[in-house]
């Protein structure tokens, strides 16, 4: 991992077009802004991280079972009927 | 728009290594599709329409990611959240839904900037 120190009102720029700089250094955070492409996406880690653990655990149980029951008890609360 | 092949633009967040999908949309299991990985350790997902579970969701996708899924403004996409069944309780997910273009079969899992959005929305009655 590459460490690099800034100050307030410091930048760092990655490949191009990104440039990340410290606005605020405060007591309880490090404010940044982010200048990047439309194209580049930007999340918090923790927000990505939970799409990582939500992707993994829905993929852990769609057996035929599971399904068939989820798909019968939705039905159900919705009064949608089985459509075949 | 039975058993065709989406490419997803990125790939979903932990499935690095599957980036093609096959879209299974079987009247036994509508108003849910179930989506399968083809590539790596090949996931295969349970999703449904947003809107079955929360009628009034409306969310908008960045000019970024419309154009990520080569969307033009009024084109048509078809939104899924993708469910996490846990024995008798199953949750979807509205914060991060996976918006396909069904013209050209691309696909992306969007991060939605809405954070009152559940990852993790129950939507089964006890």
């Amino acid at each position: 991992m590459l460490v690099i120190t800034r100050k307030a009102d410091e930048a760092i720029v990655i490949g191009d077009g990104i440039e990340i700089r410290v606005l605020r250094v405060g007591r309880d955070g490090v404010r940044l802004g982010i200048t990047a492409p439309a194209d580049v996406s930007i999340h918090r880690h923790e927000i990505y991280n939970a799409i990582c653990d939500a992707n993994a655990s829905a993929a852990r149980d769609t057996t035929a079972a599971s399904v068939e029951h989820l798909v019968e008890r939705f039905r159900k609360q919705t009064g949608r009927e089985p459509s075949r | 728009m039975n058993n065709a092949v989406i490419d997803m633009v990125s790939p979903l967040p932990g499935f690095e290594n599957c980036r093609r999908y096959v879209l299974m949309a079987a009247p036994e299991i509508a108003p849910f599709a179930r989506i399968q990985g083809l590539d790596g350790s090949k996931p295969s997902f349970l999703a449904l329409p947003p809107q079955a579970v929360v009628a009034k969701y409306e969310q908008k996708l960045s000019d970024a990611d419309r154009e990520k899924l080569d969307a033009g403004e009024r084109e048509p996409l078809l939104w899924l959240s993708i469910v996490r069944i846990d024995g008798d309780h199953a949750f979807a997910n509205l914060r991060a839904p996976l918006v396909i273009n069904p013209r050209c079969m691309l696909g992306l899992q969007v991060v939605l900037a809405d954070e009152q959005l559940s990852i993790d929305h129950p939507f089964l009655q006890d």
